[in-house]
């Protein structure tokens, strides 16, 4: 059960729409794609999640991982359209006040 | 002699017998392999929606049974395949309940009984730095299942999580 990384564009905002679960077998390749990005001195970026139907600890923690990561060179990371279950799983475990939480892409992206 | 059948799915096996007529007890076999427990996890949140547990219901027991498989993996098999983790659910008209076996290194049990899924240097923080990477998954469970029980003996460990079916409501209108 592989979860797709799609890159895509807003302006200089990096967009990555993830489809699948972000859980324990998933969550190393998330954390590698955002080091790459990081590396390439990207430090705008929206992770799209309106096709991620699954998260749990570990995809949680990829992604507190992932945020660290891009603060230290100066930047954010914006979270886009999570779908209502994985929304309830941010707000339990207080997630949602960690990162920026929008209904689309754009409003993430003009965020910044 | 109870009614049983079993099944293999890519290293997997899936037996069910039924208990009694109002019990249904079905057991998942999967090898030690973190690729295993999606297709696991997706499988107890199938049976959860035939039961009268809501979406949401369905995606928060199938996410305590991910968060317990991928501990007994992870930590007692030292993320190591090779290695049977065993799922044992109980359907009975009145609740669910998850038991999660596996032989490998035994988890200090205070773990559990400590576990918090916000701890208190975290309760005001919406800094990153401030808030822990890892250790949510036993908080998870304990904030989501009615009940959650571990065991360590005879060099198998046993984690039971338990959850209430909802109530059915009576609608006094007509």
């Amino acid at each position: 059960m592989k979860m797709e990384i799609i890159g895509e564009k807003i302006g200089e905002v990096e967009v990555l729409k993830l489809k699948g679960r972000l859980d324990a077998s998933s969550a190393k390749d998330f954390k590698d794609r955002i080091n790459s990005l990081v590396t390439g001195n990207s430090d705008k970026i929206v992770i799209d999640m309106e096709k991620v139907d699954f998260i749990d600890s570990s995809g949680l923690g990829s992604l507190v991982s992932s945020l660290r990561s891009v603060n230290k060179s100066g930047g954010d990371i914006k979270i886009s359209s999570l779908q209502n279950q994985v929304r309830a799983i941010f707000e339990l475990t207080r997630l949602h006040r960690v990162f920026g939480i929008y209904e689309d892409n754009n409003a993430a992206a003009i965020s910044f | 002699m109870l009614p049983c059948w079993e099944l293999n799915l890519k290293g997997s096996r899936f037996r069910e017998r039924m208990a009694t007529m109002d019990t249904r007890r079905i057991e998942f076999v999967i090898d030690s392999d973190i690729e295993n427990v999606s297709l696991l996890g997706m499988s107890i949140n199938k049976i959860c929606s035939s039961a009268s547990f809501s979406e949401i219901d369905c995606f928060n027991i199938e996410l305590c049974v991910v968060e317990a498989v991928t501990n007994s993996i992870k930590h007692a098999h030292h993320g190591e395949a090779g290695n049977e983790v065993k799922v044992v659910l109980t359907l009975t008209p009145k609740d669910i309940t998850l038991d999660v076996y596996d032989t490998g290194v035994p988890m200090d049990p205070k773990m559990l009984d400590e576990a918090r899924l916000i701890w208190p240097e975290e309760e005001d923080s919406a800094d990153p730095d401030g808030i822990a990477e890892g250790g949510r998954g036993l908080g998870i469970m304990k904030e989501i299942m009615d009940g959650a029980i571990y065991r360590s003996e005879k060099g198998g460990n046993r984690l039971t999580l338990k959850k209430a079916l909802p109530t059915t409501k009576i609608d006094s209108d007509p």
